[in-house]
């Protein structure tokens, strides 16, 4: 499994939704547990579709999506799969109000889109992804 | 009399429903002002403000009406913001060890479930149980900034989730449309009114899922291509058809839900005897008339919600929590808690 973490660090290209969840699904069965992911992109790059297939790798059954509206949504799987959009944020201090901590039950998986957001927040084990645009359409992966 | 409490994102609701007589009152508190400098709703804001409103708004309801006839206490318990669903609920419980009456859990969007009948309901309440038979099963699409729906309300008024999105919300897609063309918040509103001067066939942008009869929505997609089209447009050419952007773009939106509506219609041909549309973007006028038309196609009635309870508010609270024979948290009371991401069914 850490081919694909070196993969990615060197950086992977996707031609598709749906390929980009399938390496989001392999990736999230090489996670440890208790992880917080950091998706770094712009609108429209992909990061709910990177989250939709880290569901899949979780077992999680129900579909997966936008977080925007209520800024958190938990789905329960394998691990606790907690999808933050923290683009609504902009002091770490506003998490208290979301009542995160209450959500978090171990083992889980903490996906965060916008979070240079609450850049001060994030811990320091946290995985950076960056999500972009690359050449005819396709969308670039790569783990800091 | 039901007194109901909603607090799910950024607006501080209360309302008073009389089963003989319809919604005696509401009384609203809205942070949109607010929360626009911000781009949308604030978290933090959102809460602080829900705590400095609830109390006056229910002063006014206690001086205006009063509350000697409160028998439940009905309150929003999510989806939502946790904080702000978490000041209701808290609001609510102290309402009812005050006034001696049940708490009443209910989901927010049974509230959009029901909301299109509070119109049918007042029209004469003696009659609504006869009436609301005539219009069941009934078809009903729930489109606001968190959720994208279709439902079934059956014979026995239960309710069964049909198709929902697969990644945003339509409310959602018009929003971000909106940030990535530069306009306000809140964006569907601001496209509405751009798109009012455009015309809907100058970009062709995609409809969403294929399949005439795969029900579910997705408008990831068609918000990405508006980005790849913005890159590829110079930014003064952007500018000056934004009309065109907004008119073809909106347009995207409601073809996919009443595309959609319109499968669901045909997959149950026959069955449904009303159409109904609720939530935030019901507001949206050509989304209004596509549904009426599909309504007339089919031959039914099309129910929906009134402009003051297309978006959040606590009359649908309270009248769901009347009307709804399932979907109502009677058991928990006093140790109601909070769902922030709760479904439908």
């Amino acid at each position: 499994m850490s081919s694909l973490f070196d993969q990615l660090r060197a950086g992977v290209t996707t031609a598709s939704a749906a390929e980009t969840q399938a390496l989001a699904a392999a990736f999230a069965a090489a996670l440890p547990p208790d992880t917080t992911l950091a998706l770094h992109g712009d609108l429209g790059v992909g990061k709910t579709t990177f989250v939709q297939g880290l569901a899949r790798g979780f077992g999680v059954t129900e579909p997966v999506t936008s977080p925007t509206f209520t800024i958190f949504t938990l789905h329960r799987g394998s691990r606790t799969l907690v999808h933050l959009d923290a683009y609504r944020l902009d002091r770490a201090a506003q998490l208290d109000s979301l009542m995160l901590e209450d959500f978090l039950t171990s083992p889980y998986c903490l996906a965060i889109e916008w979070p240079e957001k609450i850049a001060a927040w994030l811990p320091p084990t946290t995985l950076h992804l960056d999500l972009g645009i690359a050449r005819d359409e396709r969308h670039l992966l790569r783990l800091r | 009399m039901i007194l109901a409490l909603e607090s799910s994102c950024d607006e501080s609701a209360v309302a008073l429903f009389d089963p003989a007589r319809g919604l005696v009152g509401e009384w609203v508190h809205s942070q949109i002002a607010l929360h626009e400098k911000h781009g949308g709703v604030v978290p933090d804001l959102a809460t602080r403000e829900h705590l400095r409103h609830f109390g006056p708004l229910l002063t006014r309801a206690r001086a205006e009406v009063g509350f000697s006839r409160v028998a439940g206490i009905a309150v929003t318990n999510g989806p939502g913001l946790a904080a702000c669903l978490a000041i209701g609920v808290a609001s609510a419980k102290s309402l009812a060890l005050a006034l001696r009456a049940p708490v009443l859990g209910v989901n927010h969007l049974r509230g959009h479930v029901w909301s299109p009948f509070i119109a049918l309901h007042a029209e004469s309440p003696a009659a609504f149980g006869q009436r609301l038979t005539a219009h069941l099963p009934h078809l009903g699409l729930i489109v606001s900034g968190g959720n994208t729906l279709l439902f079934v309300l059956d014979e026995a008024r239960g309710v069964a989730v049909l198709s929902s999105t697969r990644d945003d919300a339509a409310g959602e897609a018009l929003d971000k449309g909106a940030k990535l063309l530069g306009l306000g918040y809140p964006g569907g509103p601001a496209i509405e009114k751009l798109a009012a001067d455009g015309r809907v066939d100058a970009f062709d942008f995609p409809r969403g899922i294929g399949r005439r009869d795969e029900l579910d929505f997705s408008f990831s997609g068609l918000k990405t291509s508006l980005r790849y089209l913005i890159e590829k447009l110079p930014a003064a050419e952007v500018q000056r058809r934004l009309p065109d952007l907004c008119a073809s773009y909106q347009q995207a939106v409601v073809d996919a839900l009443t595309r959609k509506t319109r499968a669901a219609l045909r997959l149950h041909e026959g069955r449904f005897r009303s159409l109904g549309l609720s939530g935030g973007v019901a507001n949206n006028r050509t989304l209004r008339a596509a549904l009426e038309a599909e309504a007339v196609r089919a031959g039914i009635p099309l129910l929906a919600a009134q402009p003051k309870h297309t978006g959040d508010n606590a009359g649908m609270i309270a009248f769901a929590a009347w009307a709804d024979p399932t979907g109502v948290n009677r058991a928990a009371n006093l140790a109601l808690g909070i769902e922030p991401s709760a479904g439908l069914a």
